[in-house]
C-alpha cells in the first residue's frame, strides 16, 4: 500500500477517534449544565422585573415555557433538542435561542477573530523579535510593556479608554459596533470603515491584556529551540541566520503558541463578556451574561453548549496543527 | 523596525478618527436616545412576563396609540381628566357601562381604518389569561366589549369603580385585527418584528442588540411628527450609556442613576436635565412571618412596636440627602412621586433615638450586657438586610441604615445577593428585612398588591383588614376616594410593616439641541413626536 495512503487512513481513523471523544465530552457538559443550572439557586420567573409577577402570572408563564414539568421530561426535552441543534425558546427574549445566537455570533467572531488575528500575528512576532534579541534594552522593554498590559484589569482598561478616547477625545466611537446614523445605503467601504472604528477600543483593550501571554509563550519557546544543536549545526553550515531563525527555528518554536490558541477559542464566547458590556459590544458574551442574570435556562444552556463545543473544537484543531506542522506526530497518529 | 510596521496601523486609526468625527452629526429632524433594554417585543398584549418592560411599552407607545392618555394631574379616578388619543369622546351609561367613540381620521399604517371590531379583537386578547396574565387580571372587572358600528365600542363591567375608564385605556392599546388571526392565536413573529401601529411611527430597521429606527408616520391621527427620525440604541452597561451620551453619539437618555453621574451630566455643557416624578419607591420590607417556620409570627418584626423603633431609629432624610442628593424625598407611606394621592400626605416621621429606645425597652430591648447591642433573655437584637448586588443605590443606603441601626443598638448582617438569588428568597419570604424597589402604576389601587392580606405581591404577609376595607372603600368611591387613600396610607404608617426609605425623581439628561421637549411621568418618550430637534 501507498504511504500516502497509510497516512490518509491513519489521519481518517485519528479523526474518528478525536471525533467520538469530542462528542461523549460535550454530551458529559450537557447533561452536567442542565443539572448545574436546575441546582443553581434563582428561577427565571421570579427573577428582577420591572414590575413583579403575581402567582397567578407566574403559574400561567411557568405552563408557558414548560417550567412545570418534572424534572425528567425538561431533561428528556432538553436532550432531545439539544441533539437536533434546538435549544428551545429565550425565557427573556421570547425568540428561538438558535437565532439570538445566530444574531450575536458576528460580532464575538468579528472581536474574538481581531483579537486572535492581532494577538497571535503581532504577539509571535515581537516574542520571536524579543528572543532573537535576548537581554537587549528592547527585550526588557517590551518585555515591561507587555506585563503592565497584562497586569491591567480589561474592564478597568476599557473604561479608561472609552473615557479617554471616545468621550474625552471623541477620536473613536465610545460603544456599540455600528452607527446608526450611516445611511444604509452607503457602500462597503464606509460601513467596513464605521465598523472598524467601532471595533477599535474593545479589540485594542483585549489585545493589550492578553498580549503578554502570547509574546512570552513565543520568547520562551524561541530561546529554547535557539539552543538545539540542530541550530548550530545549521550556523556552522553557513545558512543566513535570518533564514537560520525563520526557518529552522520559528517554525518549531510555535507549538506551545498553538495549544494556546486552542484555549483562546472558547474564550471568544466567554472571556469577552467585560469588554462587552463596557463598550456596548453586541456580541455573545453579553448575551451569556444576561441569560446568567436573568437564569434564562434555554439561553444559557445555547451559549454554554457553543462555548463547550469551541473547546473541543479548540482541541482538535490545535492536535490537527500540531500534525501539519510535525511529521512525528502524524507517524504516531 | 518597529516604527515602521506600526506607521501604517496609526494611519488606519487616524483615518477612522476622521471618519469616525464627521459621522456623528445628526441630520435635521433626528433625535437618538439610548436605553438599556432592548425591546424585543413592543407589541400589546405581547408584553407579558419577561417581556413586561418599560422598554417594551415605551416603545409601543411610539407604534400604537391608546384610546386616550393619562390628563397632566395624573387623575385615574376622573374619566373627564383624561386627553383624547384613538378615542375622539367617551360617556358613561351607567355605572358599569361606558361608550367610547373613535377618531375616524385614525388610520393603521397599512391604510385602513382603525375601527371598533379592533378594540373587541384587542380586548379579547387581553382578557384570556392564557394569552396575557397580567392584563387579565388588570381588566378583571371587564365583562364585555362589544361594537356598535365601526366606530363606537361598549365597554360593560362587574362592578362599580371609578378608574373604569382608567383601566380600558391606561393597560394596552388596539391592535389591528386585520392584520392578525383569531385572537386566541399567537402574535406572529414577522408582525412582533415590523408591526403595523397607528402610533406617530413605524419601525424602518432593527438591527438586534443595537439598535432600532423609528420613522415617521406621515398619517399619524394628530399630524406629521416634527422628529422625522427617531434611533433608540441600546448598551446593558449604564457606563456605556453614559459614554455614548458624553460624546455626543447620543441626544437623550433613560433616567440617570447615581450622584456621580448627575454632576457628569451637570458639567457637559451640550446637556441639560430634566426631573420628572419616578413611579420608583424604595422601602425596608419587615418580614411577618418567622423564616424557619412561616405559620409562626416573626421574632423580632411581628411585634409592631419594634418596627416603629427601628423606623425612628433611622435618620431617612439623611440617607436620601446621601443618596440621592436633592433628587429625593422620604415618602409618607408606600407611594412614589408618581402617585397623585400623595399630595395632602403628612410629612414622614424624622428620627428620633430616645422615642426610639424607649419603645425597644417597653418590649423587653435592653443592652444588658453593654456590648452595644441591645438583648433580650439572652438573644441579641440582630437582624439580615438583604438587597440584590446590582442595585447600587441599595447597597449604598443599606450601609448607612446598618450604621444608623448599629448606634440604636440593632445588629444589622447585610446580604449582598445575586438579582435572581435575592428575588427568589423575597418571592418564598426567606428574609428579615429586605430592601425592596416597586415600580407603581400611576393608580394608588396598584398599593392593594402589596399592603393588602390577599396582595398577589404581599411577600412579607402583612395584614390588617382595616387596610384591606380603607382600600376597598378608596376604590370603589367615586369621588376618587381621597380621604380613604389618606387614611390607609396614616394606618398603614402606624402599623410599620415597612420603613419608606426614598420616593426619587427620574433625571433625563437631555441634548440642548433638542427643543420642545416633554416628557411624561408615565412614559417618558410619549410626546417625542411634537419636540422640534435642529
Amino acid at each position: 500500500m501507498a504511504p500516502a495512503l497509510v497516512l490518509a487512513r491513519g489521519v481518517s481513523s485519528w479523526l474518528v477517534r478525536r471525533a467520538a471523544q469530542a462528542g461523549a465530552t460535550l454530551a458529559v457538559v450537557l447533561v452536567l449544565l442542565f443539572v448545574l443550572m436546575r441546582i443553581a439557586p434563582g428561577d427565571p420567573l421570579t427573577r428582577i422585573t420591572d414590575r413583579p409577577l403575581s402567582p397567578t402570572e407566574i403559574a400561567v408563564l411557568r405552563a408557558r415555557y414548560s417550567l412545570d414539568q418534572p424534572l425528567s421530561r425538561q431533561f428528556a426535552s432538553y436532550l432531545g433538542g439539544a441533539l437536533r441543534g434546538d435549544f428551545g425558546t429565550s425565557i427573556e427574549y421570547g425568540r428561538p435561542v438558535a437565532a439570538l445566537i445566530a444574531e450575536r455570533l458576528p460580532a464575538t467572531l468579528l472581536l474574538g477573530g481581531a483579537v486572535l488575528l492581532v494577538n497571535f500575528t503581532l504577539g509571535v512576532w515581537l516574542g520571536a523579535l524579543q528572543a532573537t534579541r535576548r537581554d537587549t534594552l528592547l527585550d526588557r522593554s517590551l518585555t515591561a510593556l507587555s506585563l503592565t498590559g497584562h497586569a491591567m484589569p480589561s474592564f478597568w482598561l476599557g473604561l479608561v479608554l472609552a473615557w479617554l478616547v471616545g468621550v474625552r477625545w471623541r477620536l473613536l466611537p465610545a460603544a456599540g459596533m455600528e452607527n446608526p446614523l450611516l445611511d444604509p445605503s452607503a457602500g462597503m467601504p464606509a460601513r467596513a470603515a464605521d465598523v472598524m472604528a467601532h471595533l477599535a477600543l474593545p479589540a485594542l483593550t483585549l489585545c493589550v491584556v492578553s498580549l503578554a501571554t502570547t509574546m512570552r509563550y513565543q520568547r520562551r519557546a524561541m530561546i529554547e529551540v535557539l539552543r538545539f544543536p540542530y541550530i548550530a549545526t545549521a550556523r556552522a553550515k553557513g545558512v543566513p541566520e535570518r533564514q537560520v531563525r525563520r526557518h529552522h527555528a520559528w517554525r518549531n518554536a510555535l507549538f506551545p503558541v498553538l495549544t494556546l490558541f486552542g484555549l483562546w477559542l472558547p474564550i471568544l464566547v466567554t472571556g469577552t463578556v467585560f469588554v462587552e458590556s463596557v463598550f456596548a459590544w453586541p456580541g455573545l458574551g453579553s448575551l451569556a451574561a444576561e441569560a446568567v442574570g436573568a437564569r434564562d435556562y434555554p439561553l444559557l444552556m445555547g451559549t454554554a453548549a457553543l462555548s463547550a463545543t469551541l473547546v473541543v473544537v479548540g482541541g482538535i484543531l490545535t492536535d490537527l496543527a500540531y500534525a501539519v506542522l510535525d511529521p512525528r506526530v502524524r507517524v504516531a497518529a | 523596525m518597529i516604527a515602521r510596521r506600526v506607521a501604517p496601523v496609526c494611519a488606519v486609526v487616524c483615518a477612522l478618527a476622521i471618519g469616525h468625527a464627521s459621522a456623528q452629526a445628526r441630520p435635521p429632524g433626528t433625535v437618538v436616545i439610548v436605553t438599556g433594554q432592548y425591546p424585543g417585543s413592543p407589541v400589546p398584549t405581547a408584553m407579558e412576563g419577561p417581556q413586561s418592560t418599560t422598554a417594551n411599552q415605551e416603545l409601543s407607545d411610539q407604534l400604537f396609540l391608546r384610546l386616550a392618555n393619562l390628563g397632566p394631574d395624573r387623575r385615574t379616578a376622573d374619566e373627564r381628566s383624561f386627553q383624547p388619543a384613538l378615542a375622539r369622546k367617551w360617556e358613561r351609561l351607567d355605572s358599569l357601562t361606558l361608550a367610547i367613540e373613535l377618531d375616524p381620521r385614525a388610520r393603521w399604517q397599512d391604510g385602513r381604518p382603525v375601527v371598533a371590531n379592533d378594540v373587541v379583537f384587542t380586548f379579547a386578547r387581553a382578557r384570556n389569561p392564557k394569552i396575557a396574565p397580567k392584563l387579565a387580571n388588570l381588566l378583571r372587572h371587564l365583562a364585555e366589549v362589544t361594537a356598535d358600528g365601526d366606530r363606537r365600542v361598549i365597554f360593560r363591567f362587574s362592578r362599580a369603580y371609578p378608574e373604569q375608564f382608567y383601566d380600558i385605556v391606561f393597560h394596552t392599546s388596539p391592535l389591528p385585527s386585520h392584520r392578525l388571526g383569531a385572537p386566541t392565536d399567537e402574535i406572529p413573529r414577522d408582525f412582533i418584528a415590523n408591526p403595523v401601529g397607528n402610533g406617530p411611527y413605524r419601525i424602518t430597521r432593527a438591527v438586534p442588540g443595537q439598535f432600532i429606527e423609528l420613522t415617521a408616520n406621515p398619517d399619524f391621527l394628530f399630524g406629521a411628527p416634527t422628529v422625522s427620525r427617531v434611533l433608540f440604541r441600546f448598551a446593558t452597561d449604564a457606563e456605556a450609556r453614559m459614554n455614548l451620551l458624553l460624546s455626543d453619539e447620543a441626544d437623550a437618555m433613560e433616567t440617570i442613576l447615581g450622584l456621580a453621574n448627575i454632576r457628569r451630566v451637570a458639567t457637559a455643557s451640550h446637556l441639560r436635565a430634566i426631573t420628572l416624578p419616578s413611579s420608583t419607591m424604595g422601602y425596608l420590607l419587615f418580614n411577618q412571618r418567622d423564616r424557619a417556620d412561616p405559620s409562626r409570627p416573626h421574632p423580632i418584626l411581628g411585634d409592631p412596636v419594634v418596627r416603629r423603633a427601628i423606623r425612628l431609629s433611622l435618620d431617612r432624610q439623611a440617607i436620601v440627602r446621601a443618596t440621592f442628593d436633592r433628587f429625593a424625598d422620604v415618602p409618607y407611606g408606600p407611594v412614589s412621586q408618581l402617585l397623585w394621592i400623595r399630595a395632602g400626605s403628612p410629612k414622614a416621621e424624622r428620627q428620633n433615638l430616645a422615642e426610639a429606645r424607649r419603645l425597644f425597652a417597653s418590649r423587653g430591648w435592653t443592652d444588658s450586657d453593654s456590648d452595644g447591642v441591645l438583648d433580650r433573655d439572652g438573644v441579641p437584637l440582630a437582624l439580615a438586610l438583604s438587597y440584590p448586588l446590582t442595585s447600587e443605590v441599595r447597597r449604598q443606603a443599606s450601609l448607612l441604615v446598618q450604621e444608623q441601626l448599629r448606634r440604636a443598638g440593632v445588629r444589622i448582617e447585610l446580604a449582598r445577593l445575586e438579582g435572581a438569588v435575592w428575588n427568589e428568597r423575597r418571592s418564598r419570604g426567606d428574609f428579615d428585612i429586605d430592601f425592596s424597589s416597586a415600580l407603581q402604576d400611576p393608580t394608588p389601587s396598584g398599593l392593594t398588591q402589596g399592603w393588602s392580606c390577599g396582595g398577589g405581591t404581599n411577600v412579607a404577609k402583612y395584614c390588617n383588614p382595616a387596610v384591606d376595607s380603607l382600600f376597598e372603600r378608596a376604590i370603589s368611591d367615586p369621588a376618587g376616594g381621597a380621604p380613604a387613600w389618606q387614611a390607609a396610607l396614616r394606618q398603614i404608617e402606624a402599623d410599620a410593616p415597612a420603613v419608606f426609605m426614598y420616593a426619587p425623581l427620574n433625571i433625563y439628561p437631555v441634548s440642548r439641541r433638542l427643543r420642545d421637549v416633554r416628557l411624561r411621568p408615565e412614559s417618558a418618550w410619549l410626546q417625542l413626536w411634537s419636540w422640534h430637534a435642529g
